[in-house]
């Protein structure tokens, strides 16, 4: 494949939200506060809830397993510090609503745990079988950490009915204000490689690609040096993607590098085709070959509001509360504080809401940033210009389907494919009229599923 | 919806400069009566007050610049509330009528105040005695035919289309020539038009498909028979086909919101206004061709739908 330094790779639609990247994107990783409490989520992926494996009063040791379940599509939680199970109890998650989480407060002052893990001069990765990879990478509680926190053993894991035969590593990260991937390209490099590596024996692809949108010049340079250097990297090409929202959607970009298309409402494997974000193809890197499980992550908080913009090393389970004091919160310009970005984010209301696996950003908008229409929810009538039919990467007709919920159509909406939308929200965001046009998608597919499980078929 | 009033300036501009103080009478009691309206339609429904989004106003001058000049004010006031109230109103308001409210107003006119509507002025910057078209006897000195009416009339007369010479070709693109308010001036709608274009307040899909459609049409019926029918580039710049084509049929509300069903929109407009113009009684299609599509949007909607990437899901 031949692979210019611009990025030609796309899909049809999407849109071009300003950036603001410049906040955090020259800030280095660094360590977040020292928390004295953690709440971890028993549910921080997509599948099975974990149960809890200690009770309250026991001692935890950083890195124990403290929440696991037998469902193949789940994935068990671990403690990010040495403590004591303060108690189980009900904490706000963005999209669950109120859940149960293990409370660890902890003990000692002992110093966090650093980003500092250095991939060993002699990694090799025919050292590690396929089966023993998936093992760790499950036993690890690896989930995909770009957003919907899918299992990513069940990802990997080879499947004789469907081989698998192309591995994506997404470095689009085209989100506006999140740069945490950047970062990660930038500092980890080595990791990632060792990740990928390792990714790619467990699942058996031939082809590797990584995905990096065009407005990340340095990371294209940096992943495509660290690949001619490391070697033995054949088959595995850094490809320069073009600049739009949703790019680093999964869907999206297998389109634009595979020119494939995932059936609607299917997943990537049944095509053959692996999807993992950067961050997580670290974090697995780091599960094989020091056997740490996943218990912190990189966050970028960000937002004009925010004293100290950055991207933090913070343990899974820390409020967000801890860490916006931690980076200096105005909260008198502060309007809303989302969990991810500004375009698929979820705006929350509880600070107390703990980070999870899935957590890529905190970014706080002021009021101004919001604009005052927006700010004020004021909807005016749908024009039919069309906009958001345009802009929709799924080729869906979004307003359809958001009229169609609005007048509890809940038939029309499913003929109109409200099962394929992706709530990549750019429908809302092109709509002239203000209206929340994703916000009723959303709606519409609770209500749907709520529907079948009343009344099932 | 600012997008499309500064759209419309040129062509305001060019009924201004024509038609004096006829046209700035008509526009300014059509805007007003049209803003009114819906205040008061408002007021009656206990509504929130609507008249920021500017559509009324936008309604207002479309309609008075599908106007003729001569006409008297009481008429332009009681087409424009006929477009408000009946053409939008009773639909719901804005984004919900079927129908685009302007072209509402002007078929209630035209079908009420049939005689009214068909006189027309000589641009007040010319000779009245227009130079260009032969001095029929059909034809009094101070009102003229539109180009169209008039070389319905000569096909009639058996005088032959081809009469109609190369000096009053131009005269169209500047818009010396007689008909409705705001179209005559070729060049004053292009303008306008290439700004709502490069705005992105409309898309090229419906103003491309309407000239294109109209075009093949009339270019068919003139290699069949060029004594008969006037020459393609005619039709194209005369009547209200260019106002309709970037402000009356690109009405985001009544045309389809599909790529491909903005295609069939347009080639449907551009044929019917074909049809009527060579085939109907009528001199002037554009008007009827609009609402007949506008009726037909919902349609072509369910006809076009979009497939999801990757095709439809087997539920
Ligand atoms: S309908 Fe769904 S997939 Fe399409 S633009 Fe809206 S949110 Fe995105
Ligand atoms: S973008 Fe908004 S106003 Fe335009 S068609 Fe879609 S929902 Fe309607």
């Amino acid at each position: 494949m031949n692979v210019s330094s611009r990025g030609r790779f796309t899909f049809s639609g999407g849109v071009h939200p300003p950036e603001n990247k410049s906040l955090t994107c020259e800030s280095q990783i660094q360590p977040g506060p020292e928390v004295k409490q953690v709440a971890v989520m028993l549910s921080q992926h997509i599948g099975a809830v974990c149960r809890p494996l200690i009770r309250k009063g026991d001692a935890v040791q950083a890195g124990q397993k403290i929440g696991d379940s037998d469902a193949f599509v789940s994935a068990p939680v671990h403690s990010p510090i040495n403590g004591k199970v303060k108690e189980i109890a009900l904490r706000s998650h963005a999209v669950l609503g109120r859940s149960l989480a293990i409370v660890i407060e902890t003990d000692d002052e002992g110093p966090a745990k650093r980003p500092s893990f250095q991939v060993p001069a002699d990694f090799d990765v025919s050292k590690y079988s396929a089966e023993q990879i998936c093992e760790v990478v499950r036993k690890g509680g690896l989930v995909g950490m770009g957003g919907a926190g899918f299992p990513t053993r069940v990802k990997i894991e080879q499947d004789p009915r469907i081989p698998k035969d192309a591995l994506i590593i997404n470095g689009c990260e085209c989100e506006p204000y999140i740069t945490c991937d950047y970062r990660i390209m930038l500092e980890w490099t080595s990791q990632i490689i060792a990740g990928i590596k390792l990714a790619g024996k467990a699942s058996g692809c031939s082809k590797v690609f990584i995905g990096i949108e065009d407005n990340k010049p340095q990371a294209i340079e940096i992943m495509s040096a660290a690949l001619r250097d490391s070697g033995d990297a054949d088959g595995i090409i850094a490809v320069p993607v073009k600049t739009k929202y949703p790019q680093g959607g999964e869907r999206q970009l297998i389109k634009a590098i595979l020119k494939k298309n995932v059936p609607p409402g299917g997943i990537p494997p049944m095509i053959g085709v692996v999807v993992l974000n950067v961050a997580t193809t670290a974090a697995i890197a780091e599960a094989v070959v020091s056997n740490l499980p996943l218990t912190h992550r990189v966050v970028s908080v960000t937002g004009e509001a925010i004293a100290k913009p950055g991207n933090y090393y913070v343990p899974i389970g820390t409020s967000v509360e801890d860490l916006l004091e931690f980076c200096g919160l105005a909260p008198q310009k502060s309007a809303k504080v989302i969990l991810g970005g500004p375009m698929m984010g979820i705006a929350i209301a509880d600070l107390k809401t703990p980070i999870t696996k899935t957590t890529n950003a905190v970014t706080v908008l002021m009021k101004e940033q919001i604009g005052s229409a927006k700010f004020a929810r004021r909807q005016t009538p749908c024009i039919r210009c069309g906009r958001c039919l345009q802009a929709c990467p799924e080729n869906l007709n979004p307003t359809k389907i958001a009229h169609a919920v609005k007048n509890n159509l809940l038939d029309v909406a499913e003929r109109y494919n409200i099962g394929t939308c992706i709530e990549c929200g750019c429908c809302s965001y092109v709509c002239p009229a203000n209206i929340e046009v994703t916000g009723y998608i959303k709606t519409g597919k609770i209500f749907l599923a709520r529907q079948k499980q009343k009344m099932p078929r | 919806m600012i997008d499309v009033i500064i759209g419309l300036a040129p062509a305001m501009a060019a009924a201004g400069y024509y038609f004096r103080m006829h046209a700035l009478i008509l526009i300014a009691a059509c805007v007003i009566s049209c803003v009114a309206a819906e205040w008061l339609c408002n007021l009656i429904r206990k509504k929130p007050n609507s008249l920021d989004d500017f559509s009324a106003v936008v309604t207002g001058i479309i309609l008075a610049l599908s106007l003729p000049p001569s006409l008297p004010v009481w008429a332009a006031i009681i087409g424009s509330f006929f477009s408000i109230t009946i053409g939008k109103m009773v639909f719901g308001g804005l984004g919900s009528n079927i129908f685009n409210p302007a072209m509402v107003g002007r078929t209630f006119l035209t079908v009420s105040f049939g005689v009214l509507m068909t006189s027309w002025t000589v641009p007040a910057s010319i000779d009245p005695a227009m130079p260009a078209v032969a001095q029929e006897n059909i034809l009094d000195t101070r009102t003229q035919a539109t180009p169209l009416a008039w070389s319905k009339l000569a096909i009639k007369n058996e005088l032959g289309a081809d009469i109609y010479s190369e000096k009053q070709f131009k005269a169209t693109f500047t818009g010396e020539v007689g008909g409705c308010l705001g179209e005559t001036s070729v060049i004053a709608l292009l303008i306008g038009g290439l700004y709502l274009l490069i705005r992105r307040t409309i898309n090229f899909h419906i103003p491309l498909a309407v000239l294109s459609a109209t075009f093949v049409f009339a270019g068919i019926a003139y290699l069949i028979d060029s004594f008969a029918y006037v020459q393609p580039f005619f039709h194209l710049t005369s009547g209200g086909l260019l106002l309709c084509a970037f402000f009356i049929a690109t009405d985001p509300v009544t045309a389809p919101l599909t790529r491909k069903g903005m295609w069939v929109f347009g080639i449907g407009v551009g044929v019917i206004t074909m049809l009527i113009r060579i085939v109907g009684e009528y001199p002037e299609g554009v008007m009827f061709s609009v609402l007949l599509m506008n009726a037909l949007t919902p349609l072509i909607d369910r006809f076009f739908k979009r497939i999801p990437a990757g095709g439809s899901p087997s539920i």
